[in-house]
């Protein structure tokens, strides 16, 4: 009872702040939105029981993705955040149509993935072991090839971010003959 | 029902508890700083107000909550005032997975004293300590002036540099102890008979250089250095509103991190140890109350020491200070990181 009430609590703020990041103009307050989004996700995760999946979308989402925002945000000088030219209308309405077409595919692939999902399997093995644990043993178990697939792919951006940022010993400009 | 209501009682105890100790305490420590740095540069410090200066906290509060509430003329209210809101909420919110002592009976009730022993509190401690940096980049942003926003971005660097440092800092005790469970890995500290910070010294030094950058004490106070900056992010707020900030950064935070170094370094609540042997108590006469005396003097020891760098050194500049983190911390603590998974199995056994 008390966990239905806290899911419609957090849904009902996911939501709001989810129409917030659409609909308001000042880039900071939607910035703002977006870890509201974020946080109360966390908080569906913590109600639903999955902790370690709470607390990573908390480091991750709400910390590690939103600070960047954050950072090129207040760069942004004062005057330049408050214009509402940011908002392209026409593009919106155009645009409209294939984001209708991605949520019908969302929605289908979530009913698909809800009718095969395993129910209640892993509920015995996370009483006894705990969330971390079993997260550990399928990662590097079931899914160990995808799961070292990913880090390759991690890998070679940080490489490429390393190369991209280094300083140049020489430049063209510095010698543009 | 009734198992329902003495859970909720107690956990409202608890919440009480805690929020008085760390906010009454957190005002308390502006006194302990004052004092112990003018003993270290040779002076008496307050002494005007109550006895050695006893009763300053409470004038300060009450001449900080009288002033003028002043506003910066094209800042941002909202932002300017949920900055204040960021800034105090995570950080009073790490002290819910704080373990402060063993598991005791009242009248018949078995109480952790810890608000809520989740199985991955530590995650949440860096979850929660790296949201302060919204609160500084709001802060430094609404205000709409310079000095505040380069405070500002100044401090969102070092806090996202020093996160992934202290982040892969912990991860020593952690595999150590098998555990993210602030409680657990304490208790593992008390059967291993080994606090980690044995088998973990980089990891330990690591871990408090990053939390200085973290609280923004010296040597990374860059952020506010007071000669280029006056205050940094701070400059626009004023009264009780430019209080906060300090007493969040430099008392709060500086306090949580050092109960989190405590647990996961210095065994927690348990006794002076020697490796693998077990452990000395010389607090016996305490009975079941030294656990928890062993705790709090543990914390205040590392408060006193950061205050003792704060007051000695001098400061970094800016790209020192995230070159530090990324050159130097980062491949300590994964050296640190390969040693631990080979002396991990002797701990095991």
């Amino acid at each position: 009872m008390i966990q239905w009430l806290v899911f419609l609590l957090f849904s009902a703020i996911a939501f709001l702040s989810a129409l917030g990041v659409v609909l308001l103009s000042n880039p900071v307050y939607v910035i703002l939105s977006l870890l509201s989004v974020l946080v109360s996700i966390a908080g569906i995760f913590f109600v639903a029981g999955a902790e370690l999946v709470g607390a990573l979308q908390l480091i991750i989402y709400a910390v590690a993705v939103t600070v960047f925002y954050v950072f090129v945000l207040t760069a942004v000088p004062w005057e330049k955040a408050l214009k509402k030219d940011s908002h392209y209308r026409v593009a919106g309405v155009l645009s409209f149509p294939v984001v209708l077409l991605l949520y019908i595919e969302m929605v289908l692939v979530f009913l698909i993935g809800v009718s095969v999902s395993p129910k209640g399997e892993f509920r015995e093995f996370i009483k006894q072991f705990g969330n971390a644990e079993v997260v550990g043993g399928i990662l590097f178990s079931k899914y160990f090839l995808a799961f070292e697939l990913v880090s390759l792919v991690l890998l070679i951006g940080m490489i490429g971010a390393v190369i991209i940022g280094r300083k140049e010993a020489q430049t063209y400009e510095d010698n543009p003959s | 029902m009734e198992g329902v209501v003495a859970w909720l009682v107690i956990t409202l105890i608890k919440i009480l508890v805690i929020l008085g100790i760390v906010l009454g305490i957190g005002a308390y420590l502006t006194l302990v700083e004052r004092k112990v740095a003018a003993h270290i540069q040779r002076r008496p410090g307050p002494m005007v107000v109550g006895w050695h200066g006893l009763l300053q906290p409470l004038a300060d509060g009450l001449k900080l909550l009288t002033k003028e509430d002043l506003f910066p003329r094209y800042g941002n209210r909202f932002l300017y005032n949920l900055a204040l809101v960021m800034a105090l909420v995570p950080a009073t919110l790490v002290f819910a997975v704080v373990p402060f002592g063993p598991e005791f009976e009242v009248f018949g009730i078995k109480v952790k004293p810890i608000l809520t022993d989740v199985n991955i509190g530590l995650l949440l401690v860096f979850a929660l300590g790296s949201m302060a940096v919204f609160a500084i980049a709001l802060a430094g942003w609404a205000s709409n002036s310079k000095y505040a926003l380069i405070g500002s971005m100044r401090k969102a660097g070092i806090v996202v540099s020093y996160e992934v440092v202290i982040t892969f800092a912990v991860m020593g005790p952690i595999i150590l102890a098998g555990t993210l469970s602030t409680y657990d890995i304490v208790q593992k500290q008390i059967e291993q008979k080994l606090w980690y910070l044995w088998l973990q010294p980089i990891a330990f030094v690591v871990y408090m250089f990053a939390m200085l950058a973290e609280t923004g004490r010296v040597p990374f106070d860059i952020q506010e250095a007071e000669a280029e900056l006056v205050t940094g992010f701070t400059v626009e707020y004023g009264g009780m509103k430019f209080g906060l900030f300090p007493l969040v950064e430099w008392y709060i935070e500086v306090l949580s991190l050092s109960a989190i170094a405590v647990v996961l370094f210095l065994g927690g609540w348990s006794p002076i140890n020697i490796p693998f042997l077990g452990f000395v108590d010389p607090l016996f006469f305490l009975g079941p109350l030294s656990p928890f005396v062993w705790f709090i003097l543990k914390v205040s020891l590392l408060f006193l020491f950061v205050l003792w760098l704060h007051w000695t050194l001098p400061r970094y500049r800016i790209d020192q200070v995230t070159e530090t983190a990324w050159k130097v911390m980062l491949p300590l603590t994964l050296v640190n990181l390969v040693l631990t998974a080979v002396v991990a199995p002797l701990i095991w056994r």
